[in-house]
């Protein structure tokens, strides 16, 4: 994966790609959803990583061709999704909102996706998608009686059932139990190692860790990093990280990290807490346990409090 | 096309929908009932049949309201529902899905707007030949509002809204008072093929029953044409 606007260590491009979006940009009115965006993709699972409003959603509906680029172009297994019509048959799309043929069984929306992309025997695949997801094709219920999670499933079931080459997944993970997000996960994984290019959106820092894949980091309209997650990740942890620690004596646990030379500020909030702003996180992490048994000091707590999604976001943009 | 057409037809008829348009339709039956039961002289039965119940009430009301909420609904409700991704993220050419949602609007569209028409054309005494007219005319009208109205689903969100105005201003107003108007009225021409097949008295600015079809097919094609464009521009969500 390579990404022109990235501010990630460069990754090598894809030896085979299927995705390439060269300087794209999208204004809906006023607003800019996407600005400058560059990058290519090749088969195997890509996350596409950002938190709400960063235009994750925008950038996946012209990968589909649902909605056209602005400007710069975008090529899917090389030609123009938005105007290439046999590209569609080789797309398979779960789109972000829940909304489902509410009066049909799962078996026939699949069975109808299966259909319109030409699927000879629609019923047999319609069978054997909702198997992947752990549905039975047997219920007789309308998808208006699912639960979000199971009406996920239905989606994920209709954008795989042709087969296709590429897999675009808008935050299919949403309204997932623990369980069945693993389970998704593990197909994903599946899909990437059968060759597919898929590619899955997500809000979720943890969620995106657990694909172990190539990551695409979007924020504000623009493209924030690229490339393998751990690279992401460590440059993540090189951001400065305010924490606020708990402990019996506050004020010499804060001196002694400051000594350590893992703390660069603290601020002291009161005998038992202070804040402390870190670069060394990995360090940080090491070192605390270490100084707190050193001076003989009780740890009680530690939390960060900057290390929400958007505080991270904000950090790769602003850089 | 057939499955497109079967899913479209399936989340057109709605219960709500096909028992208003009925009930507009049980009040020509009515109409045409009072009509029959009338001491109206012959003249004035047949002006009241042909001009009142089967030009005015039928042909510029049943029929274009009727094919405009089918219509407008086949492609408009998916949009609305955002279940349009789905057909639209198909290989299936675009000319393909209008024709499949303006037959999926026609087949409905059609016996909701003709059969009350009819039976009110025959209950008010009609002679054979203009229930058949009616029927005749019904129908192209019925096929060339249906093609209209198609994209207008598409094209705006108060599809109805702007459907009713373009009835009650062009075709009820504009094209009864100006001859260059009713040569783009789709009422004008179906009247015109009703007067025709009905042997009744022509309206105002009719045309030739060859003229007629061939508009009324012009209209079809270039409608549908037009809705595929859009559907093929169409940003959808």
């Amino acid at each position: 994966m390579t990404a022109a606007a990235a501010v990630a260590p460069p990754a090598e491009a894809p030896a085979v790609t299927t995705i390439a979006v060269d300087r794209l940009s999208k204004w809906l009115g006023p607003v800019v959803a996407l600005s400058d965006v560059s990058f290519t993709i090749g088969p195997g699972v890509t996350a596409l990583l950002g938190p709400n409003g960063a235009g994750k959603s925008t950038l996946l509906r012209i990968l589909c061709g649902l909605t056209g680029a602005s400007q710069g172009t975008v090529r899917v297994l090389g030609v123009d999704p938005r105007t290439d019509l046999a590209l569609r048959g080789r797309l398979g799309l779960v789109a972000q909102q829940e909304s489902l043929f509410e009066q049909l069984r799962a078996v026939d929306i699949v069975a109808l996706s299966a259909g319109l992309h030409g699927v000879a025997d629609s019923a047999s695949a319609a069978r054997g998608a909702l198997e992947l997801v752990d549905l039975d094709p047997a219920d007789a219920r309308p998808v208006r009686t699912y639960s979000k999670g199971m009406r996920q499933r239905v989606k994920v079931a209709a954008a795989v059932v042709h087969d296709p080459t590429v897999v675009v997944l808008d935050e299919p993970l949403e309204g997932l139990d623990p369980r069945q997000r693993v389970r998704m996960i593990e197909l994903f994984v599946h899909l990437g190692a059968q060759g597919r290019t898929v590619l899955v959106s997500s809000h979720v820092l943890d969620e995106v860790e657990r694909f172990g894949s190539q990551v695409l980091v979007l924020a504000k309209g623009r493209l924030a990093a690229s490339g393998d997650f751990r690279a992401i990740r460590d440059l993540m942890d090189e951001r400065p990280h305010r924490l606020r620690l708990r402990a019996s004596d506050a004020r010499r646990l804060a001196a002694a990290l400051m000594a350590g030379g893992t703390v660069v500020g603290t601020h002291l909030e009161a005998v038992d807490s202070v804040l402390v702003d870190t670069v060394l996180v990995g360090a940080f992490r090491r070192a605390l346990p270490r100084a707190a048994a050193a001076e003989g000091i009780r740890l009680l707590e530690v939390t960060p409090l900057d290390d929400d999604l958007d505080s991270v976001f904000r950090y790769l943009v602003d850089r | 096309m057939a499955l497109v057409y079967r899913l479209l037809l399936r989340s057109l008829v709605t219960r709500a929908r096909v028992i208003a348009l009925s009930a507009i339709g049980l009040v020509g039956i009515l109409l045409g009932l009072a009509i029959g039961v009338s001491d109206l002289s012959a003249a004035d039965r047949s002006h009241a049949i042909t001009r009142d119940l089967l030009g005015g009430f039928g042909l510029n009301l049943v029929v274009p309201v009727t094919a405009l909420v089918f219509a407008s609904a086949a492609f408009g409700d998916p949009t609305d529902d955002r279940t349009m991704v789905y057909l639209w993220l198909t290989p299936i050419p675009r000319w393909r899905l209008v024709a499949a949602g303006w037959a999926a609007a026609l087949s409905v569209a059609a016996p909701v707007a003709i059969l009350p028409v009819t039976v009110a054309a025959a209950v008010a005494g009609a002679p054979g030949r203009l229930v058949a007219g009616t029927v005749a005319g019904a129908l192209l009208a019925t096929m060339g509002y249906t093609a209209l109205f198609l994209g207008l689903g598409l094209l705006v969100r108060r599809a109805l809204a702007w459907g009713l105005a373009y009835v009650l201003i062009w075709e009820l107003a504009v094209a009864r008072i100006s001859k260059g108007a009713a040569r783009m009225s789709i009422s004008v021409y179906s009247r015109s093929v009703l007067s025709d097949v009905g042997q009744v008295v022509k309206p105002l600015n009719a045309a030739a029953v060859s003229t007629s079809l061939i508009v009324l097919g012009v209209t079809v094609v270039a409608a549908m044409a037009l809705t595929t464009r859009t559907l093929t521009r169409a940003d959808v969500a």
